[in-house]
């Protein structure tokens, strides 16, 4: 199974590492060129199979501002002992902040990381917390409504920029 | 530049969302994959890798109950794991200094920052067969070599050490990484 193990002592100090070098299997499993071997066109085909995706993610997204909606509805109700529902947010925020630029929706992104980096961590939230995470759904579900693909153009850009400032105001610039 | 042929290796996909799964599962069966199997989380995937031999796991961070950081170790260091070799390429939202630095020390190979991109992963998957890393045991830790660089003649201090205090005296969650300063890191 193992080609070699030898100990060897750490230039630092007293500590033993022990390497191993594994067989490469996967260089024995991989033939390299010739039919079926990943080229530039089998790249563009992966990439095609994404953006085919871009109308079931439209689908999927939807259903995820319908879940971050509720999960938000949820934690104004248990905002004394906010810690799990904050949780919950975050995951279905993350989520989103992954598949967005995926599927070319950047805003959402940035939107997604913008409010997972506000609500990361709070043990506790305020009504101005409350209605930061209720901005950020909602211009979630404008970037959604207006199909704002890519960077969003000036729109999205107008749209973000106008969330931030928002968000500086009833925050009080913090 | 070499291209390779997927079409015998097999692939484990870890992700708790069904969407994700679909679309990384897509990505590979278009570069020519032809074994995917996937597990909604940590726990289900470490149950299937007893039957199934995979080649290379793509595993998220975020799921319930196990999540990809603590798969990553028990499969690098679990008594029953099945294979503590197999190369794992940790496929996360999760950008921050820290959080690349944690996934490396928990003994991934590689690590993608969502979004995801065919190019991008073929890119991973290529690394992890033209770079075959050898595995160290050192302390706590067992995975791939974290030294990407094998430089026998270096004499400086522990920078991944100094790397990783760093970070987390940051608090870390500020430091959003693009994927090249995320590689940077990793190549350091």
């Amino acid at each position: 199974m193992l080609e070699h193990t030898i100990e060897r002592k750490d230039m630092s100090d007293e500590e033993s590492v022990q390497v191993i070098t594994p067989p490469n299997t996967l260089k024995m499993k991989v033939r390299e060129g010739g039919a079926g071997a990943v080229d530039l066109a089998a790249i563009e085909r992966a990439e095609a199979v994404i953006a085919g995706l871009a109308d079931s993610y439209l689908e999927w997204v939807e259903e995820d501002l319908v879940k971050i909606s509720e999960a938000h509805e949820t934690l104004l109700e248990n905002k004394d002992d906010p810690t799990d529902y904050v949780d919950a947010v975050f995951q279905i925020a993350h989520d989103m902040k992954g598949q967005g630029g995926s599927f070319n929706y950047d805003l959402m992104t940035i939107l997604g990381n913008d409010l997972c980096r506000f609500i990361e961590g709070k043990t506790e939230v305020s009504e101005t917390d409350l209605d930061v995470i209720s901005l950020y759904i909602d211009t979630m579900k404008i970037v959604i409504a207006k199909r704002m693909s890519g960077d969003g153009g000036a729109e999205g850009q107008k749209v973000l920029s106008g969330l931030a400032m928002v968000v500086k105001k009833i925050t009080g610039g913090s | 530049m070499v291209d390779y042929n997927l079409e015998r290796l097999n692939f484990l996909i870890v992700d708790d969302n069904k969407h994700m799964r679909a679309l990384i599962k897509g990505i590979l069966h278009a570069l020519g994959v032809k074994n995917c199997l996937d597990a909604i989380d940590g726990a289900d995937a470490f149950k299937e890798l007893r039957h199934f031999p995979a080649d290379i796991i793509i595993c998220d961070w975020n799921m319930q109950p196990l999540d990809g950081l603590d798969f990553t170790r028990l499969v690098r260091t679990g008594k029953d794991s099945p294979n503590p070799f197999v190369p794992i390429i940790m496929l996360t939202g999760h950008t921050e200094m820290n959080r690349v630095v944690e996934a490396r020390d928990a003994g991934v190979h590689e690590f993608m920052a969502k979004p995801i991109s065919a190019k991008g992963l073929y890119a991973r998957v290529k690394a992890i067969i033209e770079r075959p890393r050898p595995f160290v045991r050192a302390g706590m830790y067992f995975g791939p070599d974290r030294r990407r660089r094998d430089n026998p003649a270096y004499r400086g201090s522990e920078r991944r050490v100094a790397d990783k205090e760093s970070a987390d005296s940051d608090g870390g969650e500020d430091g959003e990484l693009s994927q090249a300063e995320v590689q940077a890191l990793l190549d350091s």
